[in-house]
């Protein structure tokens, strides 16, 4: 229709340059305008006096304006307007079809593999018209870009799609050639994360239009596909592994899908959930026990639905090194208290943490416990006072201690303690602690996560329950049991506190797990702090292990869960670290360690290597550069090989000195990528053409494909100019005006 | 008639008058006036919430009946042995304690809102099945209790009668100085018998046939102290006549630093 009234199509306009032919100026067109205007006005102004009143006023007033348009139009007409369009001059260009010949391309949909659907497609007629107009090159492309002769190369093999580096090879290889447009034939489905703005430069800089041909169905009919899974790349022993799962589906709503977690064939825990949505992200939690020690592969997967087209997109691997190491927690309590006694023993046998304890018992004795060196001098002078001393623990527990207890240069060392070394703090109630100790005033308040009253009585020893909040439900930290229903009513089912302290709203960032009831109130409540992490736990829970049966561990799990959250992310002075664990059909290997100095100050003069060890004995080492803008980050690239698991071990040294070290483990897996996204990305095609300046189609509907093509600035182009003067939608607006004058004139009976 | 509405008045009169004096002695605390061995006075702070209080078990007593009347053997030397021991907890020990006892008996769960229990002259209780039970369940959650002011043979069988039905498995140990009970606190590696308030009268440290104080427990399996028994000796004397000009200080003073060693380790372990 657009075509019909207009002669050319929408893109031509889009694309083309608007001009006027006469040779008059334009001011002219302007004037003559607004005097034929003026004239027009004049003539019907002397007419009102004698005119018949049913052209008085205003209906004097429209047909004065459609006199106007009228005028008007024609002298524009009269400066012949006209479209110059640059196209692409014929068999001079060259113009690349690139087709995926990824394995996604062999999804069989309505009978038809998507590769058969893009052949049928060219084949129709398209790439005949186009082999007319240009000379047309067909390239198959997979993670690399290949030329073929004809559609018979096609193999459907190709283990991934890395479209942004497809075409980045194809404007390299086609430097010095006319190349005039690219149409592309794609399901979309790109395995590197998204295109980079980077790999289109060349072609745009060329102005070469892409042109997308969508391949494959834009949403499947019943699929599950686990699109993500964010889990933490290192845990201590036996600790709690907590994950995010991010579902998407489509037709599936309603329906009930297992997940579950297995180390090899071992489940170590799963839940059903309820597909709430269709076409979006679901997003789960499950945890998990993270064994023994040692690099551990994860296997997260959703059970797949009876009749789930693809069923290879519901599991995912996930690699966690499972440290073995012992981290030291300090707890300095002010005076015996039943908490701490209950804290001790809940933590006694968990071989994951070493609790060092130093209580003040009487004015003249601190009472050590945990240290396991005998005729060791740790704390024999009180609570560290030297980096030396502090920094060699990973978290630190403040019982019923006053502020006044810690000099200022300890205050000031704990605050580099969180801050600065990245240690973990949590702070209980008590009738010296918080508020009651004078802590509401001090430089070290800013880090707690809620704020503190500033006033005293804030302590009481009444019994009260407490509930989990939203966020507290599906907190690890606050798991007692790994389904998170019997979770709940375990929480419900616990014994009062024997004692609980007023807080203060929690501040901005931080999460309260956990209230006291009815008092609104937290009970436990925490945030990050710089590199490190503080919490408040705010009230004695010894009575749950008093008055529970002996066989209940709730006590315990709460209490190894809160110490462990405070030390499991505490950092060494030297951690590597990887964007992606899990190369999935890629072998590209982002390397980054940040080294730290025994201050834990960044070390910027630092020599870090990597010494990756793989299967089959491959492997290497790999110096990496230090980041000119952030001081102790040091970077490189290392390319893996083979598929299998690597372990690799980061070694930082400062002069002769060892800085440290750091383990970690990761997998190259071949064969997976193409088994997840496999619906048809339109929006990622519609935005590459869009960015290009070509343009989205259809499979089947490609007849326009050929004369588009021709409208690019790239190649071997002319210019040509359309007259628009005889357009037909010129003589329709003509006649349109003249029309409803003459019927506006006969229905106020002056014709 | 007038008469019996004066004798309804009075004797409501009495039950109101009764009801007051015992709420003024300890307002939500259990009274037990009638069974007080050594009565002491109640202090003002009597009824504050702390950290510690000084509980005492309330034990069904062989000789006098079912929670005896008038001095079951429970009660000897209470609540003046209590209550004068808490003050010297008090002045040595950064504790938070109340200055009042707690009575504690095995027949509700409130005995395990107190994990420190002192149990006195146990040569003459006798638990039942169910009692057995909770002692040995308080015991294993985490309680701590000290048997104390029993003496020879005898009384140490009858103790075991029934200490042996909480635990028929676990051993009674005699406590050796390297135990961290006798450091927790106090380093205490010279003790002695600590006689009863009878060592006045009689010069005699020992009763019956307890010639040897002997200082035993029983362990967790992880080796944590959670039964301390001064067999044949009377700490709770001890505490209850410090105040008396003949008790020899030597004997109020270990008693003292024993108690609160007893309560350090437990709180710590």
């Amino acid at each position: 229709m657009f075509e019909l009234l207009f002669r050319y199509p929408l893109s031509a306009y889009a694309k083309g340059e608007w001009v006027f032919l006469a040779r008059w100026p334009l001011w002219l067109l302007a004037a003559a305008i607004l005097a034929c205007a003026a004239l027009l006005a004049w003539f019907w102004w002397r007419r009102q006096a004698d005119a018949v009143s049913a052209v008085r006023g205003w209906r004097s007033a429209i047909l004065w304006s459609l006199q106007a348009a009228l005028v008007a139009a024609l002298l524009l007409l009269l400066w012949q307007p006209a479209l110059t369009l640059t196209s692409l001059k014929p068999q001079q260009n060259i113009v690349a079809v690139v087709v995926d010949d990824s394995r996604s391309m062999a999804i069989v949909e309505n009978g038809k593999s998507r590769t058969e659907t893009a052949r049928a497609a060219l084949e129709g007629g398209t790439l005949d018209a186009l082999k007319a107009k240009f000379q047309t090159r067909i390239y198959r492309m997979s993670d690399v870009l290949d030329r073929v002769d004809d559609l018979k190369g096609l193999t459907m093999a190709g283990k991934s799609t890395h479209i942004g580096a497809s075409l980045q090879q194809l404007a390299k290889e086609s430097a010095g050639l006319p190349l005039g447009a690219v149409v592309l034939l794609s399901d979309g489905a790109e395995n590197t994360g998204g295109l980079e703005v980077g790999a289109l430069a060349e072609l745009r800089s060329r102005r070469v239009p892409i042109h997308t041909i969508g391949i494959g169905k834009e949403r499947p009919s019943l699929d599950v596909e686990i699109a993500d899974v964010i889990a933490p790349s290192r845990a201590l022993a036996d600790s709690r592994i907590s994950t995010q799962i991010n579902l998407s589906s489509f037709g599936a709503v309603g329906r009930k899908v297992r997940l579950t977690v297995k180390d090899g064939g071992k489940a170590l825990a799963s839940k059903e959930v309820e597909i709430q949505g269709d076409a979006r992200v679901q997003t789960e939690n499950l945890t998990f026990n993270a064994g023994t020690a040692g690099a551990r592969s994860f296997t997260i997967s959703a059970e797949p639905l009876q009749g789930e087209e693809n069923v290879l997109n519901n599991s995912v691997l996930r690699l966690v090194n499972v440290s073995g190491a012992r981290p030291r927690v300090l707890y300095v309590e002010g005076e015996p208290r039943w908490e701490f006694k209950f804290i001790r023993r809940a933590v006694e046998d968990d071989k994951s943490i070493q609790l060092v304890t130093l209580l003040r018992t009487t004015q003249n004795k601190n009472y050590i416990q945990g240290v396991e060196t005998t005729g060791d001098k740790e704390l024999e002078q009180g609570f560290p006072a030297t980096v030396d001393e502090l920094f060699s623990y990973q978290a630190v527990v403040i019982g019923s201690v006053e502020l006044n207890y810690f000099t200022t240069a300890q205050q000031e060392l704990l605050k580099q303690f969180v801050d600065r070394r990245g240690g973990g703090l949590i702070m209980l109630a008590g009738r010296s602690a918080l508020s009651e100790g004078g802590w509401p005033r001090s430089a070290l308040a800013e880090m707690l996560p809620a704020a503190l009253p500033d006033r005293k009585g804030t302590f009481h020893r009444d019994m009260l329950q407490v509930e989990l909040t939203p966020a507290g439900v599906e907190s690890p930290l606050c798991r007692l049991d790994e389904d998170s229903a019997k979770n709940a009513a375990n929480w419900k089912k616990l014994p009062a506190l024997m004692a609980w302290q007023e807080l203060g709203p929690p501040k901005p960032g931080a999460s309260v797990l956990a209230e006291i009831a009815g008092k609104r109130s937290p009970f436990v409540v925490v945030q990050n702090y710089g590199r490190g992490r503080t919490a408040i736990v705010a009230g004695d829970t010894w009575r749950w292990q008093m008055q529970q049966p002996v066989e209940d561990m709730t006590h315990e799990v709460f209490w190894r869960q809160m110490l462990r959250w405070a030390v499991s992310e505490t950092p060494g002075r030297v951690i590597s670290s990887t964007p992606r664990q899990v190369l999935v059909d890629d072998s590209r290997l982002k390397l980054s360690v940040d080294v730290r100095d025994r201050t834990f100050l960044p070390a910027a003069d630092a020599k870090v290597e990597v010494r990756i060890l793989g299967p089959s004995a491959s492997g290497g080492i790999v110096e990496l550069q230090a980041d000119p803008v952030t001081p102790g980050q040091y970077a490189g690239e290392w390319t893996a090989e083979k598929p299998g698991q690597y372990v690799a071990e980061a070694v930082a040294k400062r002069g002769e000195e060892e800085a440290g070290r750091d383990v970690f483990t990761f997998e190259r897996q071949d064969g997976i990528a193409e088994n997840f996204h496999t619906q048809q990305n339109r929006e990622l095609l519609e935005k590459l053409a869009s960015t290009t300046g070509g343009k989205y189609w259809k499979a089947d509907d490609l007849s326009k494909l050929p004369g588009e093509v021709s409208l690019s600035e790239a190649g071997i182009t002319v210019r040509e100019t359309k007259d628009l003067w005889n357009l037909p939608i010129v003589f329709l607006l003509l006649c349109l005006i003249k029309g409803s004058e003459w019927l506006l004139r006969r229905k106020w009976g002056v014709v | 008639m007038k008469l019996r509405t004066l004798a309804t008045a009075a004797a409501l009169g009495l039950t109101i008058w009764s009801g007051l004096y015992a709420f003024q002695r300890g307002r939500g605390l259990r009274s037990f006036l009638d069974e007080e061995d050594n009565p002491a006075p109640f202090p003002a702070d009597g009824n504050d919430k702390t950290e510690f209080v000084f509980s005492r078990l309330r034990y069904s007593s062989m000789r006098n009946g079912y929670f005896g009347r008038a001095g079951g053997s429970w009660a000897t030397d209470y609540p003046k042995a209590d209550r004068q021991f808490v003050q010297g907890v008090r002045r040595l020990t950064r504790l938070n304690v109340r200055s009042v006892e707690q009575v504690v008996d095995l027949e509700t769960d409130d005995i395990y809102n107190y994990p420190w229990i002192y149990a006195t002259e146990v040569g003459r209780w006798g638990l039942n099945d169910a009692q057995v039970k909770k002692l040995r369940d308080y015991l294993l959650r985490g309680g701590f209790m000290m048997f104390d002011d029993f003496h020879g043979t005898f009384e140490w069988d009858v103790f075991m009668a029934s200490m042996s039905k909480v635990f028929p498995d676990r051993p009674v140990v005699e406590l050796e100085n390297k135990e961290q009970v006798f450091h927790a606190l106090y380093d205490l590696d010279e003790r002695f018998q600590v006689p009863g308030i009878q060592f006045l009268f009689t010069g005699r440290v020992a009763e019956n046939d307890g010639y040897v104080g002997r200082w035993r427990g029983i362990h967790d399996d992880k080796g944590r102290l959670m039964v301390a028994i001064t067999h044949n000796m009377d700490l709770g004397d001890a505490w209850e006549w410090a105040d008396h000009p003949q008790y020899p200080e030597r004997y109020a003073s270990l008693a003292y630093r024993v108690g609160i060693n007893f309560i350090v380790y437990s709180m710590t372990h």
